[in-house]
């Protein structure tokens, strides 16, 4: 459903609140149709972007363009976006069909379409039957729905979310992924997704730009996000990052601090002596069962929890070095009992699965 | 003794003291309202309702309608007033927020009475404003103020500004700010916002404030008293001349029993509405 066009681009666009620079010099453009997600910890400066982009605050420098015009002198009202905000901002003395009609109402929409496009809403988030309960009859997934139905029976160009799982729990949190996902495929519009959750933006987006102190570190699929993560911080968001210290070597091996020499896939303009990090991610790494290839440490399990369907062990390698593994529960591994803390193992992974990181 | 027992021990001193000060003196109130008096004017027990008969004589019809008009029109002034200072100080306030309510406070560490005592010196023919008047050439033989309307309302809008103002930014200092954000999101100017959206969030504390200006503006006596004069007599004064001057104290009695009772539907009809809307809050 991407097609190409250009929903949003950022232009240099930094912003500052007096002495703090929420967003640095940030230069993205998503395309027409893209589940787009901004991950980063809180203070990242990923809702301050989005709220740019509805038009709540001024960029302090740069310029924002939506459908090809910039959009700086256009107030949030006049803006072909909307917003899913955190809290819902459900209103208190409407009920839910009020509640969604709102937008249309304001837009002069005659009412009989409003019915219809309100009635349609309702049902495509699943929730038609609720549409005279006031909000504080809603539990909180309820909620969540209004809130989507009120913004997309619009029909904006871009559809702005602020975090808008992060008061569910685990598995309605996981249900409303999968939903959220089949809804923006059946509207096709542009979504705009900010998540602390790294979870969630790979299972959902499109493309991800993970962001740390304003500013982007790597935009791209997911797949790329992860198994080629770009510099440290994003290595360390995403997932449990596995980073060792070390030099490069001559031999194509990376010495860690303990003597040991790893080989790794180097970069082609790392010199000898260059300080560099080494990253497996734990579900790539075997334990005891090492194939022929593999690069092969032994080491000493540190701590062992089980996860039900995988256990995780850490493994110190010595001086301080230490690696996470995840052993999946599969047919093969009975994983609740195959690890003593303490037992001295053999780890190992493919070359290629070991990233090196400056 | 239980948790309960002993906490609502604590309750005693408070319901000695409201029983003591204040009903059994509206008991009294409400007993002299039907008594009569002797020669010398001593308020004696009787069983004489025609007193309730005097205070609906059309006699007295200018003075009560006038006492509710006045209050009215000084919960409208309060809320066109205080309505965008509250709104300032809980939306844009920043740091100075907690300052700011303090200064709404402030005058009332200075008593009423004074404060609208000094509003005379204020209003006077020879007072300050006309003073400025006359100085800038605007007037040569001075401007009237004292004994209108208009200056009694103004010290009642005066005197109970900071109740209208305090209920209202508590709501919307409570006001989730996400939602006056979603109502621009979804195409309402700044003014269609405010009426579909702030107003009807902030509407319990607009009750709150008018509730709580037109209850005590109903009864007040002293801006009449020091900036009105008999054309603008409230239904505080006749109740005071009646104590006071007239020496009749069944009458005046009689004033307050019916003037208490009027405010009571008010204050039955607020408190209906807002513990609605705590139990609505609460669900």
């Amino acid at each position: 459903m991407i097609d190409g066009g250009e929903a949003i681009r950022f232009e240099s666009v930094s912003k500052r609140f007096g002495e703090t620079e929420a967003v640095k010099g940030l230069d993205i453009t998503i395309e027409q149709g893209e589940f787009f997600s901004l991950l980063g910890p809180s203070g990242c400066g990923k809702t301050t972007t989005l709220r740019m982009v509805a038009g709540f605050e001024q960029p302090s420098e740069g310029r924002i363009f939506l459908d090809g015009q910039p959009v700086e002198t256009v107030p949030p009202y006049q803006r072909n976006v909307n917003t899913v905000f955190q809290s819902y901002a459900l209103f208190e003395n409407l009920d839910v069909f009020e509640n969604v009609a709102f937008g249309l109402k304001r837009r002069k929409v005659a009412r009989d379409e409003i019915r219809r496009r309100v009635t349609a809403a309702l049902e495509l988030v699943q929730l038609p039957a609720r549409s005279d309960a006031k909000p504080r009859e809603l539990s909180g997934g309820q909620k969540q729905r209004v809130a989507l139905a009120r913004a997309l029976v619009n029909r904006p160009g871009v559809l702005l979310l602020d975090e808008p799982l992060g008061a569910l729990d685990l598995k309605l949190r996981r249900q409303m992924q999968l939903e959220l996902k089949a809804i923006q495929r059946e509207v096709g519009i542009t979504f705009v997704y900010v998540t602390h959750d790294q979870e969630e933006a790979l299972s959902m987006s499109d493309r991800i730009a993970v962001m740390d102190a304003g500013e982007v570190k790597q935009c791209g699929q997911p797949e790329d996000i992860y198994e080629r993560p770009r510099g440290e911080f994003v290595a360390g968001f995403i997932g449990i990052s596995n980073l060792l210290e070390g030099r490069v070597e001559d031999s194509g091996e990376v010495a860690i601090g303990n003597g040991l020499r790893i080989p790794a896939p180097l970069p082609n303009d790392c010199a000898r002596g260059d300080a560099v990090q080494i990253s497996v991610r734990p579900e790539k790494i075997a334990v005891q069962e090492i194939e022929p290839g593999m690069v092969s440490l032994e080491g000493r399990i540190e701590t062992r929890v089980y996860l039900g369907v995988s256990t995780q062990i850490t493994v110190s390698l010595g001086d301080g070095a230490r690696l996470v593994a995840l052993e999946q529960a599969t047919y093969r591994a009975q994983a609740d009992d195959r690890w003593e803390v303490g037992q001295r193992i053999r780890i190992g992974w493919r070359p290629e699965h070991c990233l090196v990181l400056r | 003794m239980s948790e309960r027992r002993f906490a609502s021990l604590t309750l005693l001193p408070g319901a000695a003291w409201l029983v003591l000060l204040f009903l059994v003196p509206l008991g009294i109130t409400l007993a002299i309202s039907f008594g009569v008096t002797d020669e010398l004017g001593n308020a004696l027990y009787a069983w004489h309702p025609e007193n309730y008969d005097r205070v609906f004589d059309p006699l007295f019809a200018p003075v009560l309608l006038r006492s509710v008009g006045y209050a009215a029109a000084t919960v409208a002034l309060c809320l066109l007033i205080g309505y965008p200072v509250a709104y300032y100080i809980a939306r844009f306030g920043g740091r100075y927020k907690y300052l700011l309510v303090a200064l709404v406070v402030l005058p009332f560490l200075v008593n009423y009475l004074i404060r609208v005592y000094a509003w005379t010196a204020i209003l006077s023919d020879e007072g300050l404003v006309n003073g400025v008047l006359e100085d800038l050439g605007l007037t040569s033989d001075g401007v009237r103020f004292l004994n209108t309307p208009w200056a009694v309302i103004g010290g009642l809008t005066y005197g109970y500004l900071a109740f209208m103002i305090l209920p209202i930014y508590a709501a919307l200092d409570r006001m989730n700010p996400s939602l006056i954000e979603a109502g621009k999101d979804l195409y309402a100017t700044g003014w269609q916002t405010f009426r579909h959206v702030t107003w009807p969030a902030t509407f319990q504390g607009v009750l709150a404030g008018s509730v709580l200006v037109f209850l005590p503006a109903v009864g007040d006596f002293v801006s009449a008293q020091l900036l009105g004069g008999p054309d603008t007599y409230m239904v505080g004064n006749l109740i005071q001349q009646q104590f006071f001057d007239a020496n009749n104290f069944p009458f005046g009695a009689a004033l307050t029993t019916v003037l208490m009772a009027f405010l009571l539907i008010f204050m039955v009809f607020y408190l209906r509405s807002a513990g609605r809307a705590a139990a609505e809050a609460r669900a």
